[in-house]
């Protein structure tokens, strides 16, 4: 039986209610979504895809689980949206060489992508923080194998600061340590299918998501 | 009179001694009041068809120009800068040096590739005393360089130069005397291309004299009309204005320290007011510089060198700030400091690409700037290989398709649309590309991996001997990710070559 409520304002403090008008106007329009290229997906992202101006973190623990074909679609369509010129995206410290062939196959455009070899983690987050808060970004990606929670506040800043999307790939042990990313998404490798898990989102409902990968 | 015309056109080919006059006479036949030789103005010509074929001949220029002409030029031709070991590049930069040295004559000296330098005397002429004196003082001038000169003085900058080629030391001041002059050079004082003198000489024609005996119109058409213009020139009747030689400018500031420095912080202090007189000092050239470097002297240990380079030309303080930041944030002093001096690059003129001012009106968020600032602060503190693009190339072998570029083309605007061509590929290519295909076990190869997709064939580089025989697959390895494997078609042994994330 559902629990009696007093008051309008008693429902509106329930942490489980959210109000459609303050999440519309903070989408919009300065901090614009970008389609997962998924409907099942983007269905239970606030706003309905990745969101900008904020940190993504995907935990997972090879890679190959189709960990970047989660973020093609918008990666593209970030740089091929928007009239004018064509914003920068920056790869730091991924785990193999980025294959141009299959990226220009896929649509990106080559001529504004940078990839960064850091010597060290922290090297690596300084150029995460640069790169995100520099406001040329339309998109971070940066891989690690660890960091403290203090780093990733800074990143989130910076994100929030640059307007970047900002997406940090981590083992899946980081899974049940805090961490101030706006979304949280687990992918694990099942029998024939990689499965997705929700494990934190902001404005929205965690959990599994139902979907092919491929 | 048209057939005659046709007809003569015809000939051109032909380069006999005896055609010459043929060749220049049609149309003009009688009327040689456009030759050279001829100093009096131009007569009107009767209207013919042969006017109609070289309307692209300026009408010689009538001589109004002569009486004012004020200009005295010195040439010096360096027979040795073109000496066939010494390379080309030593000789523009010897060019430079002679120009330096000769602006110690006066303000506007011209260098005239490949071997030659221009200086304009005339008002240099009463501050050394008389004409003799300056050109003996300008030759004595280049001995100092161990280089033998040829040098002469005319009105005109290509009579002096074509005096100085044929090697005769004389000083001419009187427009008038240039035709009777210039008669006696051989023609291969203009230094034309050998086939278009060799083609005079077929016609009888050596001395520059007989050149300038041949009808305009015919000069035009047979060889240019930029023929023309030079012999315009050499007589004073075109103006020719030569662009003066700028000596290259360095911002360069160095100063002591009252006591030693031993942090970078104050360093940094110290470098502030240089590095906003260094951005003034570009900004008043309206040019930018694409390097910095800063010397830190110490007591007994040698100068410490911080080397900086920037991802694009610019005057920017700020950027020029925050690469020098960078740099010393991560240098360890090895001894105190005393002095330090910075030196700028050559500078370079600001393209209207690097000039961002309208970056902050286009009411998109910029934070911490722009993309070269970006790159340049990467660049600074993880090293210059560091940070790269990637771009991909039409080549068949999957590693050789794809290459790192560390020149990038940071301010170069790329708008939405302007896509290049995509290659289209029979299969889809992984994200990530092994740097060696990794050999694969036959055990995990039968049991192991489900092949989804393939094969594609790929067979190339054969000429040069990296040659490949492969068929590509697309596999699901059980439990795991997806591959990009291959099989040698020679040795029939399975490699991963990508995966596709």
């Amino acid at each position: 039986m559902p629990r009696e409520v007093a008051s309008l304002a008693d429902i509106l403090a329930d942490a489980r209610v959210w109000k459609l008008k303050d999440a519309s106007a903070g989408l919009r329009p300065s901090r614009p979504v970008w389609s997962t290229g998924r409907s099942a997906l983007d269905a239970r992202l606030p706003g309905g895809g990745w969101p900008t101006a904020s940190l993504v973190e995907v935990l997972l623990e090879t890679t190959g689980l189709g960990e970047i074909q989660l973020f093609l679609p918008a990666l593209v369509e970030c740089q091929h949206r928007i009239d004018g010129e064509v914003p920068w995206l920056i790869w730091i410290a991924p785990p193999h060489e980025p294959y141009a062939p299959a990226l220009a196959q896929q649509g990106i455009e080559l001529s504004r992508l940078l990839v960064v070899r850091p010597a060290s983690a922290t090297e690596a987050l300084w150029a995460a923080e640069q790169a995100l808060s520099s406001g040329v970004c339309a998109a971070v990606l940066l891989w690690l194998q660890g960091t403290d929670d203090r780093w990733l506040r800074r990143l989130k800043l910076a994100a929030e600061a640059g307007g970047a999307l900002g997406v940090l790939f981590r083992p899946e042990r980081h899974r049940f340590e805090s961490s101030p990313a706006s979304l949280r998404v687990a992918m694990t490798q099942g029998e024939h299918e990689t499965h997705l898990e929700l494990v934190k989102v902001q404005g929205g409902r965690p959990g599994p998501v139902e979907f092919r990968l491929t | 009179m048209k057939a005659r015309g046709r007809r003569t056109g015809g000939r051109h080919s032909q380069a006999a001694a005896s055609a010459t006059a043929d060749l220049f006479a049609d149309g003009h036949a009688g009327t040689d009041g456009d030759t050279y030789a001829d100093t009096g103005p131009a007569e009107a010509r009767p209207g013919c068809a042969a006017q109609a074929i070289v309307r692209a001949v300026p009408p010689p220029p009538q001589l109004i120009a002569r009486p004012r002409i004020k200009q005295l030029w010195y040439a010096a031709v360096f027979p040795e800068l073109m000496e066939p070991q010494r390379p080309a590049h030593r000789a523009a930069s010897m060019l430079q040096r002679l120009s330096l040295s000769a602006q110690q004559f006066t303000s506007l000296v011209s260098i005239d590739m490949p071997n030659a330098l221009l200086l304009e005397i005339k008002g240099s002429v009463k501050l050394f005393g008389s004409l003799a004196i300056l050109h003996a003082s300008i030759d004595a001038a280049w001995s100092r360089f161990s280089l033998r000169a040829h040098s002469a003085m005319a009105p005109t900058t290509l009579a002096a130069l074509w005096l100085a080629r044929a090697g005769k030391r004389v000083c001419i001041e009187d427009p008038g005397q240039l035709a009777g002059e210039l008669a006696e050079l051989p023609i291969a004082c203009t230094s034309w291309d050998p086939e278009r003198l060799q083609t005079l000489r077929a016609m009888g024609v050596t001395r520059m004299g007989e050149l300038l005996r041949l009808p305009r119109a015919g000069i035009a058409r047979r060889f240019s009309p930029a023929a023309v213009l030079d012999l315009d020139i050499a007589l004073a009747r075109q103006a020719a204005p030569r662009r003066a030689f700028v000596p290259r400018e360095r911002f360069r500031e160095r100063g002591d320290f009252e006591t030693e420095i031993e942090t970078v912080v104050y360093l940094q202090k110290a470098l502030e007011p240089v590095v906003e007189r260094c951005a003034q000092f570009l900004r008043e050239r309206q040019a930018g510089v694409q390097a910095l470097e800063l010397k830190l002297r110490h007591r007994v240990l040698p100068v410490t060198r911080v080397r900086c380079g920037l991802a694009s030309i610019t005057s920017e303080r700020r950027r020029l700030a925050d690469v020098l930041d960078e740099k010393l944030n991560r240098l360890e002093l090895a001894a105190p400091v005393r002095g330090m001096e910075l030196l700028s690059g050559s500078l370079q003129p600001l393209s209207s690409d690097s000039l961002d001012a309208f970056a902050g009106l286009r009411g998109d968020v910029r934070v911490g700037g722009t993309a070269p600032q970006l790159v340049e602060r990467l660049r600074a503190r993880l090293g210059e290989e560091a940070v790269y693009g990637v771009v991909s190339i039409a080549e068949h072998r999957p590693e050789a398709a794809w290459q790192r570029v560390h020149e990038l083309h940071l301010t170069s605007a790329v708008r939405a649309g302007m896509r290049g061509d995509v290659r289209v590929l029979d299969m889809p290519r992984p994200v990530w590309l092994l740097d060696e295909p990794v050999l694969l076990s036959a055990d995990l190869r039968k049991k192991g991996l489900i092949l989804e997709q393939g094969p594609e064939r790929i067979e190339s580089g054969w000429w040069d001997g990296k040659d490949v025989a492969r068929d590509y697959y697309i596999a699901r390895q059980l439990h795991g990710a997806r591959w990009w494997v291959f099989q040698e078609r020679q040795t029939q042994s399975w490699y991963l070559h990508g995966v596709f994330a």
